[in-house]
């Protein structure tokens, strides 16, 4: 993000406004226990003799950093930013939920269907949720069903609108994952939309497509997004069916 | 969430770069999920994963992460990751799991065409499949190729732009080996989907010199 800076004195200052409190810097350093005071001073003797010390980047002498108490609506960045903290709404680490991932046992695609992921301020950029309301309400205007265990649905205040509770709309995440659930054949229609509200964002979107295989293994949805103009990543995930009980789409 | 779908890559790298992780579903198989996460994790270390983890306790990169310990810690639902650099170790690996019959859902991001032949080849077909579709949006703010290429390496996003740059200095002016800067991007993933030997690779790159200027994404409109 670029959040952390260094003030006119020497002093780390945190950008809060771009900082997401995914809390990596603070995980990542390993805290030697010096004495602040101390490695102050010897910093100050050494530049005296233009010297100074180069320590190991993923040390940090005096275990200066900790993350902060957050209170709402800024504790939302954590939730979305911080893989190591447990979503309220979701229930799992981080920011996403299941998607196909338990795909076997839940059936949450089933034939016919394709589940598209829009994560907003992937890669490495962020993204502020007044941007991730532009998108929501893009595609609500296209009836999509949006993912109820999802935890960006979850701040919605309409899921037929997609707008979203203007109390968490300036506050900024790592990214955050619009997740809904159409039919393949409206994989075009939707890509559309996306085409055209992706010009209106200040961020990126990582977009990606699943569905349920086919007896033989081939994955519907390819035809529909070769059809748009689209290309396919050769690479992907893949659940492998080994989920017990396995849903069964005819006793559903 | 979405986490190893954006890996960025050419057919040559991504075909050393596979991340065999297990989810469970609450009020499905979440309870007393514990027994079969740890045999998942103890089968994967066996065929030498080049990274392994958990969300809750981190790495094997990190400074006080002991892989026996990890594994007898894992509770019921503690979603877990193993990489492999070799589809020969990921075709024994699903061979083992399914004659394990654990009862989880199994995932694996790399290429799928990979992947389909190793379920193939162990007598399954694959249930279901996700493709990106690439980067959109303000495509102008996103790096070099080589510095996406690490950084969608952690599925969170946990090793910024920045922190790459950083580290490819480091190996330029020979302050860190290539390995030694990978280990240490590894060391900010916490669930383990890092693979340092891929960020090796493309560091060794960057320290010849070798780096491309920005290039087209994967996928996206033709």
């Amino acid at each position: 993000m670029g959040a952390i800076s260094l003030d006119e004195d020497g002093k780390s200052v945190v950008n809060q406004d771009q900082c997401v409190e995914c809390s990596v810097c603070y995980r990542f350093l390993r805290n030697e226990g010096y004495w602040a005071w101390m490695v102050r001073a010897i910093r100050r003797v050494l530049s005296v003799f233009r010297l100074g010390y180069l320590a190991d980047v993923d040390v940090c002498p005096t275990g200066a950093l900790t993350p902060p108490e957050l209170e709402w609506p800024r504790s939302l960045r954590a939730m979305f930013s911080d893989p190591t903290t447990i979503h309220p709404g979701t229930g799992i680490y981080g920011r996403g939920t299941e998607e196909i991932k338990s795909n076997d046992v839940t059936g949450r695609l089933r034939k016919g269907d394709a589940g598209l992921v829009v994560e907003m301020g992937r890669p490495g950029i962020g993204a502020f949720f007044w941007d991730i309301e532009k998108v929501a309400m893009a595609l609500a205007r296209l009836n999509p069903e949006f993912e109820a265990k999802n935890p960006v649905t979850q701040l919605m205040e309409d899921t037929g609108t997609g707008k979203i509770k203007g109390e968490v709309l300036n506050e900024k995440v790592l990214s955050a994952i619009i997740e809904i659930k159409i039919k393949q054949d409206r994989i075009p229609d939707f890509l559309r939309a996306l085409e055209e509200v992706q010009r209106e964002i200040d961020t990126v979107i990582s977009v990606g497509v699943g569905s349920r295989c086919l007896p033989d293994g081939a994955i519907p949805h390819e035809e529909w997004v070769r059809k748009t103009g689209y290309t396919l990543s050769p690479n992907g995930k893949t659940n492998l069916g080994l989920g017990r009980p396995l849903f069964k789409e005819a006793e559903a | 969430m979405t986490n190893t779908l954006h890996r960025q890559g050419r057919a040559g790298n991504l075909k050393e770069d596979y991340v065999v992780f297990m989810t469970t579903a609450k009020g499905i198989n979440r309870e007393k999920s514990a027994a079969e996460i740890r045999q998942f994790m103890r089968i994967c270390l066996k065929h030498n994963p080049i990274n392994m983890g958990n969300i809750k306790q981190g790495n094997i990169y990190q400074d006080d992460v002991e892989i026996e310990n990890l594994i007898a810690e894992l509770g019921d639902g503690a979603g877990s990751t193993a990489v492999f650099t070799d589809p020969d170790a990921v075709q024994k690996v699903i061979e083992e799991l399914i004659e394990a019959d654990l009862g989880i859902s199994i995932n694996i991001s790399g290429l799928l065409e990979e992947v389909r032949e190793c379920c193939g080849k162990a007598g399954i077909t694959r249930h279901s499949a996700e493709h990106s579709l690439g980067f959109w949006g303000a495509r102008e703010r996103l790096p070099e190729r080589e510095i996406l290429e690490i950084n969608t390496l952690c599925g969170h996003g946990m090793v910024s732009f920045n922190f790459i740059r950083k580290m490819i200095e480091y190996v330029k002016l020979r302050r860190l080996t290539p390995k030694k800067a990978a280990r240490i991007m590894a060391k900010c993933c916490e669930c383990g989907a890092f693979n340092p030997a891929r960020a090796e690779k493309l560091l060794e790159k960057a320290q010849k010199g070798e780096f491309s200027a920005n290039t087209p994404h994967q996928g996206g409109k033709k």
